[in-house]
């Protein structure tokens, strides 16, 4: 792939302080244009820090964000290709979620006024309603629909799903994923519920006490892993050698989550031994990574093992 | 078209706030006003009547200057609009609605002048020492006293917004100690006579040039504050 032009959103050496804390320590990141970004990590990580800082609505102690190679900071035409919605969005009292979409129609060039209908009547939003009568359900709803219908190029969703129904959140992952083959565009997704929206994600970026600790291909993720089950001796002479992840024993069956690429051989040479051989849930390697990052001070190594 | 015409019908997308309540208020102050002349007995109606109801949508303009911004600049920020757009949309737009009002209040001053004070010999607009000046001075005047109070509360919002409550008590402090150290100097040198005459001796056209500079103070204060604001 020819770099012929600037990432999509392109970070670099990027810091946040607080007065008591560091939110953001090192951050650097290049995120390529129509991709569906998952940036996974526990509650206080510096997700949402670090979006705030991607969409221009938050400001750095240190280093560089830049988007398609310019700074959004307080750059409008940059920030019109942004969109941008808290998890926690305000909006203005008594507006109307009707009155939302039509200040965002005013202000994203690519308004889907047609898609925003559809999504309202999936949703069952009322929409003449005050926004600060609406349920939490109905408040992330709204934003939802803004940042779908809004098209922007860079679109940054932050816990979306708060509130919602399991049905609401498929409705959701469905239309996200239609609309997107229809219009792709760069998506950063923030989560907890990393299942749900393993399917949807084609890169991950785990974040923990600011600092990226994973930043990889979801496909090749899913494949760095694999779980393997059966007798404990026959397990421990199989796994010689591996890393292992996380460890699972009952009696004398034992099930180890190595990181490891398996080729067809070993593969062939686990069936003929009796094991069994699965695939790790993507959640399972973002908690994995995550738990054994933070027993060992630096995560890089982690990274770089997995490669 | 430009964000920052967008960010003004963004602020206009919902009438009330900045047509239709201060509209409300106005009318129905006035006609309270004429309500309590029409009850007072005719000993008391002697003489010229006086009413300061005017100032009631002035002091909404307050409580509008801080509305618009801590309602409105979270939303403006999910928006994708600079903090820049933000500022100059919502105070030109503010501008022009006090520009409005001020017009507004000197043709009522004219038609209060016309119908011998409503017909209660009354002042509610053209209160005589601000109606003895010319059209120009008259809305000069009433347009700075409406947007100094909406700096007031944008600022003071702003300034809550940016450091929260200890903000606005260094602020409010500052602000102490300013007119305190002032009221040292004039009395260190004794010069209340002096400041006395000053006053006496500022015009209404003199009064709305120190606060339009105290408003041009707020605005650029405003506009530093919020720059670095986190929504």
């Amino acid at each position: 792939m020819a770099p012929t032009s600037a990432p999509a959103i392109e970070v670099r050496n990027l810091t946040k302080t607080y007065r008591d804390a560091n939110a953001l320590d090192g951050v650097s990141l290049a995120l390529e244009e129509n991709r569906i970004y998952g940036l996974l990590g526990r509650n206080g990580a510096g997700k949402t820090t670090l979006m705030s800082i991607l969409a221009g609505q938050g400001y750095p102690t240190g280093g560089q964000v830049l988007i398609h190679g310019r700074n959004p900071y307080e750059n409008d035409s940059t920030l019109a290709r942004i969109c941008f919605i808290r998890e926690s969005q305000r909006y203005p009292d008594d507006f109307s979620p009707h009155q939302a979409f039509k200040a965002a129609a005013l202000f994203f060039a690519n308004w889907d006024q047609e898609l925003a209908e559809r999504l309202i009547e999936d949703f069952n939003l009322p929409t003449r309603r005050r926004i600060k009568k609406l349920s939490r359900g109905q408040l992330s709803a709204v934003g939802v629909i803004i940042g779908m219908a809004a098209r922007a190029e860079v679109t940054v969703f932050d816990e979306p799903y708060l509130g919602l129904d399991a049905v609401a959140r498929q409705i959701f992952y469905d239309r996200l994923v239609e609309d997107y083959a229809l219009h792709p565009r760069t998506i950063v997704l923030s989560s907890h519920l990393i299942d749900e929206i393993a399917n949807l994600l084609e890169h991950v970026v785990v974040i923990d006490k600011g600092r990226i600790l994973l930043d990889e291909d979801a496909d090749t993720l899913r494949g760095s892993a694999v779980a393997v089950t059966g007798n404990q001796d026959k397990v421990a002479s199989f796994i010689d050698g591996y890393r292992v992840l996380h460890r699972d024993s009952l009696g004398s069956l034992a099930s180890v989550t190595i990181q490891a690429r398996l080729g067809a051989t070993q593969r062939a040479m686990a069936a003929e031994i009796g094991l069994e051989l699965s695939p790790v849930p993507l959640q399972q390697l973002v908690v994995r990574t995550t738990m054994s990052a933070q027993a060992e001070p630096h995560g890089d190594h982690y990274q770089e093992a997995l490669k | 078209m430009n964000r920052v015409v967008k960010v003004a019908r963004m602020q206009l997308i919902n009438k009330w706030p900045f047509l239709g309540i201060p509209m409300v208020i106005l009318v129905a102050s006035t006609l309270m006003t004429f309500g309590i002349w029409a009850l007072l007995p005719a000993s008391a109606r002697e003489g010229e009547l006086y009413s300061g109801s005017g100032q009631a949508v002035m002091w909404y303009f307050l409580a509008l200057g801080i509305q618009s911004l801590t309602y409105t600049f979270p939303f403006s920020q999910a928006m994708s609009v600079s903090r820049r757009s933000f500022y100059l949309g919502t105070l030109g737009l503010f501008a022009a609605i006090a520009l409005g009002f001020s017009i507004l209040y000197y043709l009522l001053g004219l038609v209060e002048k016309a119908t011998g004070g409503w017909g209660f010999n009354g002042q509610v607009f053209a209160l005589g020492w601000i109606s003895q000046n010319n059209a120009a001075i008259q809305i000069l005047f009433y347009f700075v006293a409406m947007v100094l109070l909406f700096m007031i509360g944008f600022w003071a919002a702003t300034v809550y917004m940016r450091w929260k409550a200890s903000g606005l008590l260094v602020a409010g402090i500052g602000f102490a100690v300013l007119v305190l150290g002032m009221v040292a100097l004039a009395t260190l040198n004794d010069a209340w006579p002096q400041v006395g005459a000053w006053f006496a001796a500022m015009q209404v056209l003199g009064l709305s040039i120190v606060l339009g500079m105290l408003c041009v103070l707020l605005a650029g204060g405003s506009y530093l504050t919020l720059r670095r604001a986190t929504a």
